[in-house]
């Protein structure tokens, strides 16, 4: 029960419920595709998050500069080589985050704290504009996607990659890796004193979250049709997967799955229901999650002493 | 074992959700002597107004024609409906309303969101489901470069924005040479600027200043002070409403005269004016349509211009203005295309649209190769002494331009 | 020539307002550690508070200023102190979270009362200008730019000087010690956070007389008074200060000289490389 890879029971019902999506194009109408492909982009970004904030330690705000690097690398494709492979354009995204996450991470991942939560936050925003100042990439204009005719394949490539990520993720956590990073975010001075080499680690953590970003991002551009800066860095793609991250439990492996899911069912519902102030409801979501739940869900599971012991964590934060 | 338990009961939860997610309930489609249209428009967000805007000209098509009869297609009457669904401006929740009309909604065909990054998504959409989609407000032509046939526009494509204003300024004496060119760094504004650049080099005008700023910047001071040492007879801005009247209060503000200052979008909205008083006269803005447009439309709508302004006065109490006519406009060349085809199949229909040819109180609406309305011209508004006044072309004009523009300490 | 000193000055004149919007930032996150994401949210309000003042009752924004910090102040006190302080001290990412989740809350009921039309304030006096030499300078920019510095000095001599002032740069400096001292925590960060949410009100009046206002208009902001802290120092009023006008006259030429384009960007890239190679900005103190 708990441990690094989060609680087990509720491990094994995710990797059930993620089999279970698979089948949905085959049941439900293709606006419930649609949505469930949103599910899971959003959580390989919040897997991807979670490995460098969650297990790592070092929040980032500025991951969906990955995501908006897979989109530009799979629009790029398109209206350059009128190429529309998936598989092609993944890769080629994995590639190009990686590597900029290796440039970037070097001097980024000395600050901490604060300091590296604004840091990501600035290279995703300077990143954003400087891209809009680029005609090769279209500049503030954008490029238009021809989506491929086999439309269902960017589900079924979305699924892969989440499965992916969520697979990945899963063994990290129980490899050397996983603890290393865990040792960084636990006290990264006693962990160099341990041994553990805190630089090498902190970017290959930063590395991988790139390159889960990234994967969505490419099969995302296919899907939607239209790339232009707002769209490939937009701020619900940077903020949602940490939200998700965190109601699912951060730093276990399932808790991103978890928290795309239940988010996205309260977005959706929220939305149906009300549509003119579904925003300001979900305002009030974030709150009341960030309130209740500080670690997550599987935490909140792992927790002793029932509801009173539920209650007593609550006020651990206050002055 | 309590691990098992809480698993359990967890599962269930996670389970529920994603029960509730696709359990939303949906409303059967009305009945089959209706004909739904749906429209994903911005309600809320940066197009709010502009959203507005185009319901209001959707609506008018609509209970006009409800008022009249209903369409007769095939031997059988239908009356109209349309099903809205705000999509906040945002381009990938427009795309997703698009397919929710559609896939859940079973509407027949779609009316075009506001926005040029909005119809370029939803365009995609339509095209994936084919289902003919008709706009009047996406002027951005790269969305008609992908070889979509199921997209069409109504409305003259954004590189003509501001051409009728260099075309005008070329007929005033002295005639003005130089030209400054601002534009947002977006996909509508850039191809404005663009249009408005290749224009002027290619009539003998000189560009002496063109530069983008970022979509959503709330200062443009450097912007304006560029323009200032530039030194231009006529200061162009491709843009929306927000930088419209930014740019005003700033040139203002640096005090930077200029013979001509020409807006794309802006100086026809009612916001316009009243947010800056007297210092939006003098302002030239180039426009789809105006109240005094001398078209003569074919039976089926009213045919006329100043009919129709006054009707939909007297219907909403505001004067409409180009957005609001060519949402109109959209509905029209549906109306018209699906009588010709006398069938609401997806594809009849979209073959119709291509094939259209008709002159409405809007103008022309007919589409080449690509779905966009290239045979539509611009006109162009000018704010005189508070009032809208349309200026050019000849045939239109209500009021001659008032020109030069004088220094804003003279006024 | 013209162009660079009609360029410094603007930069000048924005970096004013710039000053005001992160003093407020900068109080909270270097005394609480909290990194106030509603602080936009807050700017927008105080704009709104302008706007209905002067669309119904005509009163000058200038007028407006004080209203703006006593209504926000008062919102500042109560949501840190029913709110945000059940986890202030918690790690980083809730509080981050938190007021992300409270500015979203923020925004939309603004949005739901007063839909998202853009609005302005247009005073008599509105673009009125003066030359001084070269350069064209705007009454209301120049104005502006007078109250801020003016805010600027009250709050440091208060910080300085007033028993309260003092008690807040003990707790800055050791909570327990403070507390043991018989300083009241809780009301203390509550009035911190007040503070700077009443400057943000402020500073959101001053920007109303140049901006067009709408729901959305504070966001922009949030970072502005991050660059200005970083470049500036954190937590000190002449930190804020400095880091405000170097950042506005660092936009002012980036956008003439690089790019207007690039004018956002050309911020950003400054914030890395200072947050790169000299963390704690230009007035900073070493931290331990």
């Amino acid at each position: 029960m708990g441990g690094i890879t989060g609680n087990a029971v509720a491990l094994r019902v995710s990797v059930g419920i993620l089999v279970l999506l698979a089948f949905v194009p085959l049941l439900h109408s293709s606006y419930d595709e649609n949505l469930v492909r949103g599910v899971l982009m959003f959580a390989t970004l919040s897997f991807g998050w979670n490995l460098i904030g969650g297990y790592t330690g070092y929040v980032s705000f500025g991951n969906v500069v990955f995501f908006g690097i897979g989109c530009y690398t799979t629009a790029a494709l398109w209206q350059h080589w009128h190429q529309q492979n998936v598989v092609l354009s993944v890769v080629l995204a994995m590639l190009v985050a990686v590597v900029f996450a290796l440039v970037l991470g070097i001097p980024i991942l000395r600050l901490r704290g604060h300091y590296f939560a604004i840091g990501t936050l600035g290279i995703a925003l300077a990143t954003q504009e400087i891209i809009a100042n680029v005609d090769w990439l279209g500049a503030g204009a954008g490029f238009p996607v021809r989506p491929l005719d086999a439309y269902l394949v960017y589900f079924y490539a979305m699924w892969v990659v989440c499965a992916a990520s969520m697979l990945a993720t899963f063994f990290i956590a129980r490899s050397k890796l996983g603890y290393a990073f865990v040792a960084i975010r636990e006290n990264e001075e006693a962990a160099a004193v341990l041994g553990v080499d805190a630089t090498r680690y902190k970017v290959i953590a930063w590395a991988i979250s790139a390159a889960m970003a990234a994967a969505a991002g490419a099969v995302f551009a296919g899907a939607n049709g239209f790339i232009d800066p707002p769209t490939a860095f937009a701020t619900d793609d940077n903020v949602f997967p940490v939200v998700m991250a965190l109601l699912g439990g951060v730093g276990t492996v399932a808790g991103p799955l978890i928290g795309a899911l239940i988010l996205t069912a309260i977005n959706e519902t929220l939305w149906s229901h009300f549509p003119q102030i579904h925003t300001l409801f979900f305002g009030a979501v974030i709150v009341l999650v960030v309130l209740f739940l500080p670690r997550g869900l599987l935490w909140l599971l792992n927790t002793r002493g029932g509801w009173k012991g539920f209650v007593r964590t609550l006020g651990a934060y206050r002055v | 074992m309590a691990c098992i338990r809480v698993g359990a009961l967890f599962a269930l939860a996670v389970a529920g959700a994603l029960a509730l997610t696709t359990a939303v309930p949906v409303p059967a489609r009305a009945d089959d002597n209706t004909i739904v249209f749906g429209a994903a428009l911005a309600a809320t967000g940066a197009n709010a107004r502009e959203g507005a805007l185009t319901k209001a000209g959707y609506d008018f098509w609509k209970d006009y024609v409800n008022a009249h009869g209903g369409m007769k297609v095939g031997g059988k009457t239908y009356k109209v409906d349309i099903k809205y669904y705000d999509d906040e401006s945002n381009p990938q929740t427009a795309a997703r309303l698009v397919e929710r009309l559609v896939s859940e909604d079973k509407v027949n065909f779609i009316l075009g969101p506001y926005g040029s990054a909005n119809t370029a998504t939803a365009a995609a959409v339509a095209e994936r489901l084919k289902v003919p989609m008709v706009e009047g407000n996406g002027a951005a032509a790269s969305i008609f470069s992908q070889g979509y046939k199921y997209t069409f526009a109504v409305l003259a494509p954004g590189f003509k924005y501001l051409q009728g204003i260099l075309e005008m300024a070329r007929t005033l004496k002295p005639a003005p040479k130089t030209v400054a060119i601002s534009t947002a760094n977006d996909t509508f504004s850039v191809e404005v600027g663009q249009g408005a650049a290749d224009y002027a080099n290619a009539h003998g005008m000189q560009v002496v200043y063109q530069n983008k700023y970022p979509a959503d910047t709330t200062d443009v001071s450097a912007i304006v002070s560029g323009i200032k040492a530039a030194n231009a007879d006529i200061v162009l801005n491709g843009g929306h409403l927000d930088e419209a009247l930014l740019l005003q209060r700033t040139l203002k503000e640096q005090n930077v005269n200029a013979k001509i200052f020409g807006y794309s979008v802006g100086p026809d909205t009612p916001d316009f004016r009243k947010t800056l008083g007297k210092d939006a006269n003098w302002v030239f803005g180039g426009t789809q349509w105006s109240p005094t447009a001398k078209y003569q439309g074919a039976p089926g709508f009213i045919g006329d211009s100043k009919v129709y302004a006054a009707a939909f006065n007297k219907k909403y109490g505001y004067v409409p203005e180009y957005h609001n006519a060519e949402s109109t406009a959209a509905c029209l060349a549906f109306m018209y295309a699906i009588e010709k085809a006398g069938s609401l199949d997806p594809q009849k229909v979209r073959d119709a649209l291509q094939n259209l040819d008709v002159v409405t109180f809007y103008g022309i609406l007919k589409f080449d190769s690509r779905g966009i309305n290239v045979y539509k011209p611009m006109a162009v508004n000018q704010i005189q002494h508070d009032d809208l006044m349309t200026v050019w072309p000849l045939g239109v004009q209500n009021a001659k331009p008032a020109y030069p523009t004088p220094a804003w300490s003279s006024r | 020539m013209q162009l660079f000193a009609q360029d410094l000055v603007n930069g000048i004149l924005v970096g004013g307002i710039f000053a005001v919007v992160a003093l407020g930032f900068s109080l909270v996150w270097g005394i609480m550690n909290i990194i106030n994401l509603a602080h936009g949210a807050f700017v927008m309000l105080g704009a709104y508070t302008a706007y209905v003042l002067f669309s119904t009752w005509h009163i000058d924004p200038f007028v407006s200023v004080p209203v703006g910090f006593v209504l926000l102040f008062a919102l500042g006190y109560g949501i840190q102190r029913w709110v945000i302080n059940w986890v202030v001290r918690a790690p980083l990412l809730t509080p981050f979270l938190l007021t992300f989740g409270l500015s979203l809350l923020i925004i939309n009921v603004v949005l739901v009362i007063f839909h998202g039309d853009t609005r302005g304030i247009e005073t008599a006096y509105s673009g009125s200008n003066f030359s001084l030499g070269p350069v064209t300078v705007a009454w209301t920019k120049l104005w502006t730019l007078v109250v801020a510095l003016a805010i600027t000095a009250v709050m440091h001599v208060w910080l300085s000087t007033s028993r309260t002032g003092r008690a807040i740069r003990a707790m800055a400096m050791d909570i327990d010690a403070a507390q043991l001292s018989g300083v009241r925590v809780s009301h203390l960060y509550a009035i911190v956070f007040g503070l700077g949410a009443g400057l943000a009100g402020a500073a959101g009046v001053l920007i109303s007389l140049s901006y067009s206002l709408q729901p959305s208009m504070g966001d922009p902001f949030v970072i502005t008074a991050f660059v200005c802290c970083v470049l500036g120092g954190l937590g000190t009023v002449q930190g804020a200060l400095v880091g405000g006008l170097v950042y506005g006259v660092l936009g002012s030429f980036g956008a003439q000289y690089i790019g207007t384009g690039l004018q956002d960007a050309v911020a950003l890239v400054v914030l890395l490389i200072v947050l790169i190679v000299r963390p704690r900005g230009i007035l900073g103190k070493a931290t331990a």
